[in-house]
């Protein structure tokens, strides 16, 4: 990653610092600055910020001519864009119904706790967002946990607790 | 074009291709009720009031009239028992967001509607989306609609005060339920969402009677949109009363000079 998002360790700092060089290349270079593929803009931003920036929003609102409002339904709609930083990982449980079975339940209310989150949120030093999902289609191993996009089939507490183990390390 | 036969609850009716059947029914005198449509806008299908039975190629469902496109010969049901059963249904559910539509109301009245068969939200929006569509419409550029599911809801973006209304009040007029609003406060007019500041803009003063006067819809973008891009736009600081005034006398001043007849406001009439 670029060092141009300024994720700082500093609990009250969340202040994003856009590198608008960057986005112009995103935008015009990667994407032709065509509205057609503004989805995929916001990909590519939310792939550079973890989270879509208010600033490169409204900027890229002015590049390809579509109304901030517009870009705003559009993020709120989709459930993987986010306008809330996201932690530098993101662990995911299923809680289908194969996982829910499972006791994926279990392991949630265990990492929320553990974390002090609650699901669907990220931690004051943006370490880690937690969320669920409801199937990732692999349920003949459930119960599923998704680590930084790294599937882990049948995961326990135990693998859980490895991983915030390594999280506290860093 | 192609002319299409059509069955409208039991009358034999054609339609053009491509017309919606909403369209159809109006022009045959067939009521459906509609919330969320307006024939100025693209339909949306948002509401789902409009719920009819097509019976197209031999297979029935249902569908919204609003934005349904005919396309073949096909049968519909406005009225039938299927399709009332349905309506009651969407109508409960609406009522549950919004009891205090009066045509909602009016409704849960004609249909024997179960008042108390979903908890009420008492969100009062429809979430029809026709204030978010005529604010895009007159490229207002502030409303739409935010989040999805039993989350939507209609909001400016970031709900923050929006930079871009040009206080045109079109979506306080076509709401269905009366949910916005708008104010003219101290030289600036406030539209309300739910009754919370959504968006600000400055009035004009008129160079005349020095009163504050809207709507604010910014000319020089209306002239540019007519062709007319950097011709400074007519009587853009006086207010319209004044306007008309102002014109009243200097065509009134013009008619004297050619035919001698001509009084100044208060004078009498001199025969
Ligand atoms: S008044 Fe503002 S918010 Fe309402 S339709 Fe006009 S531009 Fe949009
Ligand atoms: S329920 Fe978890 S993978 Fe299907
Ligand atoms: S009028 Fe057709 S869905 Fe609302």
């Amino acid at each position: 990653m670029s060092g141009t998002a300024c994720v700082c360790q500093e609990i009250e700092c969340r202040e994003i610092e856009i590198d608008y060089n960057q986005l112009d290349k995103i935008i015009r270079d990667d994407y032709g600055g065509n509205k057609e593929t503004m989805i995929m803009m916001m990909q590519a931003i939310q792939r550079v910020y973890r989270f879509l920036p208010e600033a490169a929003l409204k900027y890229l609102s002015q590049v390809i001519d579509v109304p901030l409002t517009k870009i705003y339904e559009v993020a709120t709609f989709y459930a993987s864009f986010s306008l809330e930083p996201k932690g530098k990982h993101i662990l995911t449980i299923c809680t289908g119904t194969a996982c829910h079975l499972r006791g994926s339940g279990g392991m949630v209310r265990h990492i929320a706790e553990r974390m002090g989150i609650e699901p669907g949120k990220t931690t004051q030093d943006l370490k880690l967002t937690l969320e669920t999902v409801n199937c990732v289609g692999a349920c003949a191993v459930a119960p599923v946990a998704v680590m930084d996009e790294k599937y882990y089939p049948k995961a326990t507490i135990a693998t859980l607790n490895d991983f915030m183990d390594r999280l506290d390390a860093e | 074009m192609r002319v299409l036969n059509i069955i409208l609850n039991g009358k034999a009716v054609t339609a053009r291709e491509g017309q919606t059947i909403l369209e159809l029914a109006q022009e045959n005198g067939v009521f459906i009720p509609t919330l969320c449509h307006s024939p100025a806008l693209e339909p949306a299908a948002m509401c789902r009031l409009c719920t009819v039975q097509v019976i197209e190629g031999g297979r029935a469902k249902f569908v919204t009239a609003c934005n349904f496109p005919l396309r073949r010969d096909a049968e519909i049901r406005t009225d039938s028992p299927e399709v009332r059963h349905g309506r009651k249904l969407i109508i409960e559910l609406l009522m549950a967001r919004c009891p205090s539509s009066p045509e909602l109301q009016r409704l849960a009245v004609e249909y024997e509607a179960d008042l108390t068969r979903f908890s009420s939200l008492n969100d009062d929006c429809v979430v029809c989306g026709l204030c978010t569509r005529a604010c895009e419409a007159v490229t207002g550029k502030t409303l739409s609609l935010a989040g999805r599911g039993t989350a939507i809801h209609v909001s400016t973006a970031f709900a923050k005060i929006s930079d871009f209304c040009i206080g045109c009040g079109a979506c306080v007029q076509i709401c269905p339920v009366q949910k916005i609003s708008m104010e003219d406060v101290d030289g600036e007019r406030h539209i309300l969402l739910h009754g919370k500041i959504v968006s600000q803009v400055k009035l004009p003063r008129c160079k005349s009677c020095g009163k504050y006067f809207g709507p604010v819809i910014d000319l020089e973008k209306v002239m540019d949109r007519m062709g007319e891009h950097l011709i400074p736009p007519p009587n853009a600081d006086t207010c319209p009363e004044c306007s008309r005034h102002n014109l009243a006398v200097k065509l009134g001043k013009r008619y004297f000079e050619q035919y001698g007849v001509f009084r100044e406001e208060g004078q009498a009439d001199a025969g």
